[in-house]
């Protein structure tokens, strides 16, 4: 052949020798550096991939924590402030309460002494009719005595009850 | 670049002792390389895994660039291997280049066409099993009157064209640079102390710019293999 300058010859030889030798080389390399290598290579691709994963799921639930908790902050302002209104909501009615209470309770008392009172002067007043009455008919009768019959006494009696009975009334 | 190959015959077969002695040191290099760096690997890379995997995610670009990511990952081990072998087989042949008695007995095996074409032949060989494999007999065969019969020729000429341009120009790139080197060499001892200033000179900067050529044809090689794969 024109090429092999360098070369006088064609060594078949060589070329069988250098095949196997490749593909000795090829098998061991294979064996004792490809093969780990790219697992290496691909299982580093495959954690950072997880991780890029695992990275965006924790960026969501945080996210999401933060979300609740700004829900669970606002529910608890709300529930702070209606828990005040709810106090003075109470504390008003209560108060409503007690002084209606009170009324109520001057109120009743006054009647109870009002009526005592009214009780007492009716019987202060019953009273003293009775003694007036009885007073007045001695002195009458003490007076009557001598200047009237029976007739005539019992007439002035009579009118005088009635006049009591008026004054009564 | 010492005279005649030093060669023997076994089982009918001729040897040359160059490319054994090459060709094995750098297998064991290569390996000691990858069993080197790929120790004690961990989630988070240090010094050696990083540069192991600096290499994997570069020759698994490079494929990666051509094909659906699970086409790629079927080629992508064939390519980090002959990447990493023939770069190293490209720079080996700059930094030692040991010959004695008349004899070579280490340079790089990419300066020699034999090697070359010993890969080119193995990565179209491959892409035609792979051809088969993706699309099944009928398929592979269809491929060669796509668009239409007319292509036939065209088609065969492209196998052996394929074949021929893979091996000759990582072959040609690297020859000449050692050539090259050589021939400095020579200019540096040709006329006494004061060509040597100059020669080491030169010799600096062509073997500079043999480490890029290197570097970039064993790119060149793995990348075309990836086209050629991508084209079944």
């Amino acid at each position: 052949m024109f090429v092999l300058a360098e070369s006088n010859a064609l060594y078949v030889g060589d070329q069988i020798f250098y095949l196997v030798s490749f593909i000795i080389l090829a098998l061991l390399v294979w064996h004792f550096a490809w093969k780990p290598v790219t697992d290496m290579m691909q299982k580093r691709a495959d954690k950072i991939a997880n991780d890029i994963d695992t990275a965006e799921e924790s960026r969501q639930l945080a996210e999401k924590l933060a979300a609740q908790r700004q829900e669970e902050l606002n529910g608890s302002k709300a529930e702070a402030a209606q828990i005040v209104e709810e106090a003075k909501k109470s504390g008003e009615s209560q108060r409503a309460q007690i002084v209606a209470t009170a009324q109520a309770d001057a109120q009743t008392m006054k009647e109870q002494a009002r009526q005592d009172a009214e009780q007492a002067r009716e019987n202060a007043l019953r009273g003293a009719k009775d003694d007036v009455a009885n007073l007045s008919i001695e002195i009458a009768t003490k007076l009557v005595q001598k200047q009237l019959n029976a007739e005539d006494q019992q007439a002035l009696i009579d009118s005088y009850i009635e006049g009591l009975v008026k004054h009564e009334s | 670049m010492g005279g005649d190959a030093y060669t023997f015959e076994l089982f009918g077969l001729t040897f040359n002792w160059t490319n054994l002695i090459s060709g094995t040191i750098i297998c064991l290099f290569v390996f000691f390389l990858c069993y080197g760096l790929s120790r004690n690997l961990q989630m988070k890379p240090t010094k050696g895994q990083n540069l192991i995997e600096w290499l994997v995610d570069f020759t698994n670009g490079i494929t990666r660039s051509q094909m659906s990511a699970g086409e790629s990952a079927k080629y992508s081990y064939f390519i980090f291997i002959l990447f990493i072998f023939l770069f190293v087989s490209n720079q080996f042949g700059l930094i030692f280049h040991f010959g004695w008695n008349g004899h070579e007995y280490f340079k790089s095996p990419t300066a020699d066409p034999v090697i070359t074409l010993t890969f080119s032949l193995l990565c179209v060989t491959l892409s035609h099993f792979a051809g088969m494999a993706q699309h099944g007999m009928k398929g592979y065969l269809k491929e060669f009157v796509s668009p239409f019969t007319l292509f036939l020729p065209i088609k065969i000429v492209e196998e052996f064209s394929n074949f021929l341009t893979l091996g000759l120009r990582i072959f040609g790139n690297i020859y000449a640079g050692e050539l090259l080197l050589g021939l400095i060499g020579q200019v540096a001892f040709s006329h006494g102390i004061w060509t040597l200033p100059i020669g080491l000179a030169l010799e600096i900067v062509w073997q500079g710019f043999s480490v890029f050529i290197g570097a970039i044809q064993a790119y060149v090689f793995v990348t075309l293999t990836s086209v050629i794969f991508l084209g079944r």
